[in-house]
């Protein structure tokens, strides 16, 4: 399912996901400094199946896909994914393309907005992540929206001499911040 | 595509998996012993959706399926991820007849997919995600030589409440230090290569 719109602070919004909007996500996701923590940065980019992927998340009845948008331009995705509609759990993602904006809180706001729709409007029971552990804004991000570790996936990938652990992060409606 | 081969262990043997076994399979998952247990990979349907599955899962690139028999009798089945990166395996369901329950199958088809993934695919590690009421699996996986990365909180609803789910993974380094003698071949002789 595409979400709707959810506006947020400091000119962030989560938006309905277009084809147009997706159509950004290949160019991006082959960008050195977007994909230092996930990805192959490769992969099929062709405007074919873009539109396949988008035509999917659309039809989707087990996820829910935004647009990111900031001072109304589209910066990046996010959504919940693999909702499993009995146990009321999914997984989240976040992806921002534009690493020219890096560090502007884009992503904590995108993350709350998506977390609050996930308890008040879905009823979800819980939501979880994996996460690079040294993606410490996106780590950072995810915790202020009440996310806490429940695990260390150490040696997840090797990357330029490293090997990188992932930090394994759930979160409930009740350790989410009363901001209402 | 992704029907696997055999892998024989001492018990058991994992072998490809055909139509006839699907309505064992569907029986399996419609019993609450279980579900109890584990999720299930589907929900029970009709003969012509399972075959419809069937041809997904063949199709597949990255979910491998087997069927276990020991005796010469279906006794459950396995599936695996395959990750994307092609270095490690998640072992999504590993199902055992209830009524052949508690005679060791379960462990010895564990031991041998396990001797499959490192000693013949060469994979990095091996994972899998179990009920934390699950002691039957949980001393399973322990026993090959699991450790726990991850406890989920209240993950798992069945039976009128939630349950935790535990992460563990066995990473090669562990399979060599313990499972050493277990390999897929004999070595090669002396004089193979020459």
């Amino acid at each position: 399912m595409i979400g709707p719109k959810l506006v947020g602070k400091n000119d962030v919004a989560l938006v309905p996901m277009t084809l147009e909007h997706f159509k950004l996500h290949g160019p991006w996701m082959l960008q050195p400094e977007v994909g230092r923590f996930w990805g192959p940065r490769f992969g099929d980019v062709s405007p074919e199946s873009a539109e396949k992927r988008y035509k999917e998340f659309a039809d989707s009845k087990t996820s829910f896909n935004w647009s990111i948008a900031y001072k109304d331009e589209p910066v990046g995705f996010t959504g919940i994914f693999d909702i499993d509609w009995v146990r009321r759990d999914g997984e989240s993602g976040i992806f921002i393309g534009r690493h020219d904006l890096y560090g502007r809180g884009i992503a904590s706001e995108a993350i709350r907005l998506r977390t609050d729709f996930a308890w008040r409007e879905l009823r979800l029971h819980r939501v979880h992540n994996w996460i690079a552990h040294a993606n410490r804004g996106s780590r950072r991000a995810n915790e202020k929206a009440g996310y806490t570790q429940m695990g260390l996936f150490r040696r997840s990938f090797f990357r330029s001499g490293e090997w990188y652990d992932e930090w394994l992060g759930e979160a409930y409606p009740h350790t989410f911040p009363d901001q209402h | 595509m992704a029907l696997g081969g055999t892998i024989r262990g001492k018990k058991t043997t994992l072998r490809l998996p055909i139509e006839a076994d699907l309505d064992a399979y569907n029986r399996w998952v419609a019993d609450m012993r279980v579900r109890r247990a584990h999720r299930v990979w589907h929900e029970p349907a009709m003969p012509a959706t399972w075959k419809e599955r069937f041809n997904e899962i063949a199709k597949d690139k990255q979910n491998v399926l087997w069927s276990i028999e020991a005796e010469g009798r279906l006794v459950g089945f396995a599936l695996g991820h395959l990750w994307t990166m092609g270095n490690g395996f998640d072992v999504n369901h590993l199902v055992i007849d209830p009524d052949e329950w508690r005679k060791g199958y379960g462990f010895d088809a564990a031991l041998a997919l396990h001797r499959y993934v490192f000693d013949y695919l060469d994979l990095r590690l091996v994972t899998f995600e179990l009920r934390a009421d699950n002691a039957a699996a949980l001393k399973i996986v322990t026993k090959l030589g699991h450790t726990e990365f991850a406890h989920g909180h209240e993950v798992d609803y069945r039976d009128g409440a939630y349950v935790d789910e535990i992460k563990l993974r066995m990473d090669k380094e562990t399979w060599q230090e313990r499972w050493s003698a277990e390999r897929e071949y004999p070595p090669l002789a002396a004089d193979a290569t020459r």
